[in-house]
């Protein structure tokens, strides 16, 4: 009698535990459902990411991942969707990520990864940058049979200003109006030094080319349209150099901007638990380590190997690698007054020398 | 909670947690206010210099205020701590310049900033936020159109700055305490040293050590040492006089036991009954001595061991006078003597008194009048009224002789022990007045012998009269 | 004279037993309560000398046993014990005297006469006292067999000084006695002692003034109070 008792006992203590956990939402072990849904809304390529999104499978079968690749623009809009929000947040506008922070809408993430993460690499324990992608400078090689090729901002400016006339429509960068990544680069670029205007008007005089990505960018330049592009996305230039051995990318020698693309769990994610796994994922030695082995996305974390490592990048171009800061300064970026402002001059500069 | 027998380190030790807890309180919740208010000081420090640099970036080109947001002082409000932050600005007409939040910022808010700037505390978003305002004007010829310039951001890093200066003041306050605690411990031992050590030297004595306590001890307790001390010396005065009776009446004890033994001894070497007779006699006479002085001294140590006379009730002396002198008369002692009585006060004479103890002071009064004076002498018992205060509310007990009396010199030495003022006595112990005046003492009077005119012995004393009882003695 | 003496030191109970004997009395020694108690029962006693201190138990049970079984032996305790409370206790109790030890053998014989003329006195209705003798039931006085022809108070005084014959008798009480509640002068009383007294001259008698406290009828020595109050 008593042995039946102790047992029941056992069980209904048992059943209990395994009740509340199921039931819990996420609960702190984060026990996922079968086939948990999880909807991550990214401004990253697909086939770019592919082998971290891949690994990430492989390990957590039960989840259902849902990745949408779309514009910063879209991505930016959907989070801010109060209806149906995604759970994860990705995207390379930099200024927008941390405003989407700034007004509430990450949720805190408590992980070991976490807590290991750069100081400088995070904001409010909410925001993360995991990549490490250098902007840089691109041209068709056969560019440097005609001119020396650029290594720095400078060169970039006395080029524009000697061989006007052959660069004349050849040279392609972001539209800061259309994209906010390029717009992000601009205003960062500005802060360095102001002789970025002299570029800007060099740029506009030679008639330059308009996109809104990186992708089209280097597009046109293996197509032949654009000879020399300026503020590319380094990760998808490297990637693409490597099947179009007609492209140069050159990091710039004097500085170069470093963009992170930054990661968040979204408040109101329907799927927290699932999000937050993902999260940490990318966060974790194994995430980037991947990251730094299978993409070219450079992983952030310092105590990880691999080909295309920020500490790699740093011991191959130096210490004039700068990344764009995680912090409340990027908050002035998405300023509308400042952006006005700041694309009027813009709209000046580019015609100023035209004239 | 605290009674008297409370022990003197509980009842520091009570008090000391009370003051602790009180205090410390007081001193804890001023901690944390002025933790709060230095954390407060320092963040709104923050708060005024990006104000501050984002109100240096006002222009008023054409005159409309315009920003360009520096990018360094939205950094300057998010502090180390990486606050979420707000930026709000308009001009005086009410058009908005620029905003990334919508501040609840109402126009008593305002006013208040157009005099100086203002921090205060409101709530965002569900969020506890500080905000700083102030109204800036353009520096310049014309004077332009001032704008509402507001800053806030989320109260995090004030709160773990407040807590974490609350907890160091904590933490101190309770070291603090701990040391004063152990300070106190360590002060209150010593200062009940003193105390130990009295009662040590206390316990070390002998039971019946009286000699003076010789220890050094503050000033408070010197008062107490002093008035053991002087316990000890009465003592030690009792104890003299009693050794010195001691003496005495061994001695006089003695005396006739070793006459006793010695005639006796002798008579046993004699045949002749003449010789037994005499021997016989002087034998009876000392047995006799020698039976009263045991009597008497027995009488003299119940006296002295007795207790104060708090056994003392109203009782009717003339009648216990009465008594008394009838009982002698009535006795062969007395035959040879004209043993007499004379009240002269109102009857009943109500006293407090011990009716044993009057009643062995006039037997031995009586028994001192029949062996000092001769055959045939007159012994009176006499009450009075004592007119010395011309008072009714005293009488005079006493008894007068007409026998030799006694020299002047030796008067006032009658009532010592074994003092018979040089007369010659057969069988007195020497300790009949001695008896008396210890009676007198005990009722508060004393002893008074004095000379009768033209001779004779006169001894009295005087005693209040007093309210008869309801169960009056007769 | 029986007198039975209940004493349990040898020494006294000897010096006891001889000095009753010397006076022709016969003497029983007793020293303990239980055989003074059967004694009692068996025999007839004249007096008891009682001691208080008895080894099996306080004296006082000798004494309460004769009261209670209404036995007027007259009894007289002798005690050590000066206490008030036993000697009120003792005469409470129906003792006829008391007296504390130690005792001078003359101040106990001459209770125990006292003691036993009163006793006697009780038994029959004369008094005598030396060479007087009263007659109280026809009210007539012999001094050395001669009638003395006594007028009433005078009788009356001599009567009552007669019981209590070695004893105090307190003015008071004669006054009372012989005037009843008439109020007389302060010397009324002493006339009639005076009278007394010159019929008792040269009888081997006396009335003995004893100042503040009364008068005593006694064996006449050579007093002086009689050459002074006469």
């Amino acid at each position: 009698m008593k042995r039946l008792l102790q047992s029941g006992l056992g069980l209904s203590l048992w059943l209990s535990v395994w009740l509340s956990l199921w039931l819990s939402p996420g609960g702190i072990i984060g026990v996922a459902e079968a086939n948990e849904k999880l909807i991550i809304e990214a401004a990253l390529d697909r086939q770019i990411v592919e082998p971290v999104l891949a690994a990430f499978a492989a390990e957590n079968p039960q989840i259902d991942l849902d990745y949408r690749d779309r514009s910063t623009l879209e991505v930016d809009r959907h989070a801010r969707d109060r209806d149906s929000p995604p759970d994860v947040v990705i995207s390379s506008a930099m200024p927008w990520q941390l405003a989407l922070s700034n007004e509430g809408l990450a949720q805190p993430l408590e992980a070991p990864e976490v807590d290991q993460w750069p100081a400088w690499a995070k904001w409010r324990d909410e925001v993360f940058g995991f990549t490490f992608e250098p902007v840089v400078i691109a041209y068709r090689l056969e560019l440097a049979s005609h001119m020396l090729p650029p290594e720095t901002h400078r060169d970039l400016l006395d080029l524009l200003t000697h061989y006007r006339q052959w660069l004349d429509g050849r040279v392609v960068s972001y539209s800061p109006r259309d994209s906010g990544v390029g717009y992000t680069l601009l205003q960062q670029d500005a802060r360095y030094t102001p002789r970025m205007w002299d570029l800007i008007a060099a740029m506009g005089a030679a008639n330059v080319q308009l996109e809104t990505t990186t992708q089209r960018m280097l597009e046109g330049l293996s197509d032949g349209r654009y000879w020399l592009g300026y503020n590319l996305i380094g990760s998808y230039a490297l990637l693409w150099a490597q099947t179009h051995p007609d492209i140069i990318v050159q990091v710039p020698n004097d500085y170069s901007l470093v963009l992170m693309r930054m990661v968040f769990v979204h408040r109101d994610a329907p799927h927290p638990a699932a999000a937050k796994r993902f999260v940490s994922f990318l966060l974790s030695r194994r995430g980037q380590h991947i990251l730094a082995g299978q993409t070219p996305l450079f992983s952030v974390r310092d105590d990880v190997v691999g080909p295309y490592t920020a500490q790699r990048l740093r011991d191959q171009v130096g210490d004039h690698l700068y990344p764009i800061p995680i912090n409340a300064t990027l908050l002035a970026f998405v300023d509308s007054l400042r952006r006005q402002a700041f694309l009027r001059r813009w709209d000046r500069e580019i015609q100023i020398l035209s004239e | 909670m605290i009674s008297p027998h409370t022990s003197l380190k509980r009842r520091l030790t009570l008090w000391l947690i009370v003051i602790v807890a009180g205090l410390g309180t007081l001193l804890l919740i001023e901690a944390y206010t002025s933790a709060r208010k230095a954390a407060d000081r320092a963040m709104d420090g923050q708060l005024q210099a990006a104000s501050l640099t984002i109100a240096e970036s006002l222009q008023w080109p054409e005159g409309k205020p315009t920003l360009e947001m520096p990018a360094s002082a939205l950094q300057i409000l998010a502090t180390r701590w990486q606050e979420r932050v707000f930026y709000w600005l308009q001009a005086d007409n009410g058009l908005s310049i620029t905003r990334n939040a919508e501040l609840p910022i109402t126009a008593a808010m305002q006013e208040k900033a157009r005099h100086q700037p203002v921090y205060l505390d409101a709530v965002y978003d569900g969020q506890p936020i500080r905000l700083s305002g102030r109204e800036v004007d353009s520096a310049g010829w014309d004077t332009q159109e001032p704008v509402q310039l507001w800053v806030g951001h989320t109260r995090r890093g004030r709160d773990l700055l407040a807590q974490e200066l609350f907890r160091k003041s904590a933490t101190r306050f309770a070291a603090m305490v701990l040391i004063t605690a152990a300070l106190v411990a360590i002060a209150m031992r010593t200062m009940l040293a003193p105390l130990r050590r009295l009662r040590q030297a206390l316990r070390d004595r002998r039971a019946d050590d009286i000699s003076p306590l010789r220890l050094g001890v503050p000033q408070e307790m010197q008062e107490l040492i002093e008035t053991l001390n002087r316990l000890f010396a009465d003592q030690r005065h009792h104890r003299d006089a009693l050794l010195r009776f001691i003496a005495d009446a061994s001695h006089q004890l003695k005396t006739p036991l070793a006459g006793l033994q010695s005639t006796s001894e002798l008579a046993l070497t004699r045949r002749d009954p003449d010789a037994w007779y005499q021997a016989l006699t002087t034998v009876h006479d000392s047995a006799e001595r020698t039976s009263r002085l045991a009597g008497q001294m027995l009488s003299l140590t119940r006296l002295q061991h007795l207790g104060l006379g708090h056994e003392r009730q109203p009782l009717a002396l003339d009648q216990l006078m009465q008594e008394v002198a009838i009982d002698w008369a009535d006795r062969q002692d007395s035959r040879d003597h004209d043993l007499g009585l004379a009240i002269e006060v109102t009857t009943p004479a109500w006293i407090e008194g011990e009716r044993w103890a009057l009643q062995e002071l006039l037997n031995n009064l009586i028994d001192n009048a029949c062996r000092y004076t001769p055959s045939g002498s007159e012994i009176t018992l006499l009450l009075t009224n004592d007119n010395a205060d011309g008072d009714a509310e005293r009488v005079v007990l006493a008894i007068e002789d007409n026998g030799p009396g006694v020299d002047t010199e030796s008067l006032a030495r009658l009532t010592q022990p074994f003092e018979r003022g040089r007369r010659q006595d057969t069988h007195g112990s020497g300790l009949g007045l001695a008896i008396a005046d210890s009676i007198a003492l005990r009722h508060g009077s004393q002893l008074k012998v004095s000379t009768c005119v033209p001779h004779g012995l006169r001894i009295s004393l005087t005693l209040p009269r007093c309210e008869p009882s309801e169960e009056s003695e007769t | 004279m029986h007198l039975l003496v209940i004493e349990d030191d040898p020494l006294l109970s000897r010096s006891l037993t001889q000095a009753m004997s010397r006076h022709g009395y016969t003497v029983d020694a007793l020293s303990r309560v239980d055989d003074a108690i059967q004694a009692l029962r068996q025999g007839r006693f004249d007096l008891v000398l009682l001691d208080l201190g008895l080894p099996d138990g306080s004296g006082l049970g000798v004494l309460e046993w004769l009261r209670a079984h209404a036995d007027p032996t007259p009894v007289m305790i002798l005690t050590a014990r000066d206490a008030l409370e036993d000697r009120v206790r003792g005469l409470d109790l129906g003792a006829d005297d008391y007296l504390a030890k130690p005792f001078s053998i003359s101040e106990l014989e001459a209770r125990v006469r006292a003691l036993l003329r009163r006793s006697q006195q009780r038994l029959d209705n004369s008094v005598r006292f030396g060479d007087l003798v009263l007659d109280t039931r026809s009210a007539g006085a012999w001094l050395a067999g001669t009638a003395l022809d006594l007028p009433r108070r005078e009788f009356s005084l001599l009567e009552a000084l007669m019981l209590n014959a070695g004893r105090i008798v307190q003015r008071e009480a004669l006054e009372n006695r012989l005037f009843g509640f008439e109020a007389v002068g302060a010397n009324a009383l002493d006339v009639y002692v005076s009278r007394l007294r010159k019929r008792l001259a040269g009888s081997g008698l006396a009335i003995r003034t004893l100042r503040g406290l009364g008068y005593r009828l006694e064996a006449s020595r050579e007093t002086f109070d009689e050459a002074r109050h006469e």
